[in-house]
């Protein structure tokens, strides 16, 4: 080594003093959103599952806004990178900062169990966004109905495919209850409602260049392939549509060459296509309900309320677990016709 | 090769459409951006280094480069729109670059140094991109990978040419085989008269590159850039090398030995499609198969793997 200690050390140090004055910002930051608000009840920690999807940094968007408007008293969000390990790190480093309420997204279902007891111990609930935690007690679930999903993409392609044809499944991960949850949905209305369409099942696993290659060598073998029914617009979107122009099949629906396509999470670029008559429609996952009711729950989880299954104020039914309740949010399937609609969170970001 | 050959007639008896013209060429289309990676640390490897960075490169180039090119500035065909794949080639040379600099200059592990970078990069990448999917991208950047030539898509033969260039280039040229020499024994490589550092400088440089040309290729068949382009690419990178005899050692391998690997992944994976595998087993079958593609090429080789 040529560079002396000395300088290694002096740019260690430098390092370290730079990440120290972020912390601190971040810190008063957090101090004076605080102070701002009428909070009451306590402390809101929050930890955002990955950093990496358009669905997530729309939520990630969403959750100061929220609450700011519910005066939560929020801290600053942790990130755990779709890590189980991470989040368990993140949570008890919120406990210790003095979190009241624990607000996360574990995306193991499986691994957070302990976790969950070792927060119920201490009296700390916790509300869990957008999956349903398999053991250990949760205050609430707040989550859209994911076999609703599967089960509104397959009506809908059913219906435009007049009960018979191939379609394509592009698959998300299956070590995801999300992506589980909306193949059977998809597989099992296809099954029961129109037994004239041939599925194929694509496990991308969430990645774009998988399905395009997917699609793409499915297309050469079945041409007469007329559905596709993308698990996340964020990834598969834009691959599907490459795919389909590169065959001369992205054309307009009055078009008989049109593949019909259905798609999931309803960001804007969605939206867009669907404007375009390039796909027909999607499903949309409520990113600012997410956020809005995850702290909606926080609060009065902090505040001491109590929930009972049943109707809620807001469209939307909770149902009892057995590990806790859940609130089921309600997910609009959008087509050409409401596209336009003020109301989707889609048509609200930038 | 004989691995090929097993999967050519495996595939013709699976299904009919294997063995069309338009199915292959779907496979060699949907290969040629990992081809490139794989070229590049065939390179990297025979003159006895690592770099894992390059699957974060193949993301992280073409991203940066979208976001310094607004995207109007494609379509009129301007000077912006022409400079879009040089940048991003440039972005590629630096990354290799630095990494070369870390590990020759600073003498630190090129294992490690990578690994970190691999994290960096991707990370640059996030940051910068707010994690979001860049969608509606210039057509400067878009138009090489979905382009085609002759009947052939622009990216079979872009990758054709490359590799072709990398066969001869480091079967007869003295410049690659120093690659041989260095990668066997540096010292011996120096006391020889040849300058290792900087001829494996230029190899990280080259890597570099080649990887962002692989991001534009990936970018254009995909028509967009998610946070994940690349990630995880680095496992098929090296199994795809392997199987194609490259060893882990340095200095022995051939860039038509990688060649190979790579189709005997992309074959592998197209043959699991066609045969529609249920996707909780696919992962195993993959894994199995690229395993016993390993043991044919080794024992088809004879010479010990390492």
């Amino acid at each position: 080594m040529r560079f002396g200690p000395v300088v290694a050390g002096a740019a260690l140090l430098t390092i370290i003093t730079a990440c120290g004055s972020t912390t601190e910002d971040a810190a008063t930051t957090g101090g004076s959103g605080s102070a701002g608000g009428t909070a009451s009840g306590g402390k809101v920690g929050i930890d955002l599952p990955r950093a990496d999807s358009d669905f997530w940094n729309s939520y990630s968007k969403y959750v100061p806004q929220m609450a700011a408007e519910l005066s939560v008293d929020l801290m600053n969000p942790t990130n755990s990178q779709n890590d189980v390990a991470k989040l368990v790190a993140n949570t008890q480093a919120l406990v210790s900062q003095g979190a009241k309420v624990i607000v996360m997204a574990p995306q193991d279902t499986g691994a957070i169990a302990s976790t969950l007891q070792q927060l119920e111990n201490k009296k700390i609930p916790v509300v869990s966004v957008d999956t349903r935690p398999d053991k250990g007690n949760v205050y609430m679930v707040v989550r859209a109905d994911n076999k609703a999903y599967g089960t509104k993409a397959c009506e809908f392609l059913g219906e435009k495919l007049g009960g018979k044809g191939k379609v394509v499944q592009l698959m998300g991960a299956l070590s995801s209850i999300n992506g589980r949850d909306r193949a059977e949905a998809f597989r099992e209305c296809m099954k029961a409602k129109f037994p004239g369409i041939t599925v194929f099942d694509e496990p991308t696993e969430w990645e774009g260049s998988k399905a395009a290659s997917m699609l793409q060598t499915r297309l050469e073998q079945n041409p007469d392939i007329k559905g596709v029914y993308l698990h996340a617009g964020g990834v598969h979107l834009a691959p599907t549509l490459q795919v389909l122009k590169a065959k001369g099949l992205l054309v307009q629906p009055d078009d008989p060459k049109h593949v019909f396509v259905v798609s999931n999470d309803g960001i804007p670029q969605e939206f867009d296509a669907i404007r375009k008559g390039e796909i027909d429609a999607t499903v949309s996952q409520p990113a600012d309900l997410y956020a809005k009711y995850a702290l909606f729950y926080a609060k009065a989880a902090a505040e001491g309320k109590a929930f009972q299954p049943g109707p809620t104020d807001h469209d939307s039914t909770i149902i009892s677990l057995p590990n806790g309740l859940e609130d089921q949010l309600p997910a609009p399937l959008v087509t050409k016709e409401n596209v336009d609609d003020k109301n989707l969170w889609g048509n609200q970001v930038q | 090769m004989p691995v090929i050959v097993v999967l050519l007639v495996v595939g013709a008896l699976v299904d009919p459409v294997f063995l069309t013209v338009g199915n292959l060429t779907n496979v060699l289309q949907q290969q040629s951006a990992l081809a490139l990676v794989v070229l590049a640390e065939a390179m990297i490897l025979i003159a006895g280094k690592f770099d894992l960075s390059l699957e974060s490169t193949v993301g992280m180039a073409p991203a940066i480069t979208v976001l310094v090119i607004p995207a109007s500035a494609g379509q009129g065909a301007g000077n912006t729109g022409l400079l879009a794949i040089p940048l991003c080639l440039l972005i590629g040379a630096a990354i290799g670059a630095f990494n070369g600099f870390l590990i020759l200059k600073f003498q630190l592990s090129a294992f490690v140094v990578t690994l970190a970078m691999l994290i960096v990069v991707h990370g640059l990448h996030l940051g910068l991109t707010g994690g979001k999917s860049l969608f509606e991208l210039p057509e400067s950047i878009i138009y090489l990978g979905g382009a085609t030539w002759l009947g052939v898509p622009a990216s079979i033969w872009i990758a054709g040419a490359l590799f072709a260039a990398g066969i001869v280039g480091l079967g007869y040229f003295r410049a690659g085989r120093a690659l041989y020499a260095i990668g066997g024994n540096a010292d011996a490589a120096r006391a020889a008269g040849i300058r290792v550092d900087r001829v494996v400088w230029t190899v990280f440089i080259i890597g570099g590159t080649l990887a962002a040309l692989a991001g534009v290729l990936e970018t254009g068949r995909l028509g967009g850039i998610s946070a994940n382009q690349g990630v995880g690419w680095i496992f098929m990178v090296f199994a795809a090398a392997v199987i194609g005899g490259v060893s882990m050692d340095g200095g022995k391998g051939t860039i038509l030995g990688a060649l190979t690997g790579v189709l005997v992944i992309g074959l592998v994976e197209n043959v699991l499609t066609l045969k529609g595998v249920p996707g909780e087993w696919k992962q195993l079958v993959y894994g199995g198969i690229i395993l016993v593609a390993l043991m044919i090429s080794r024992v088809a080789g004879g010479k010990a793997q390492d």
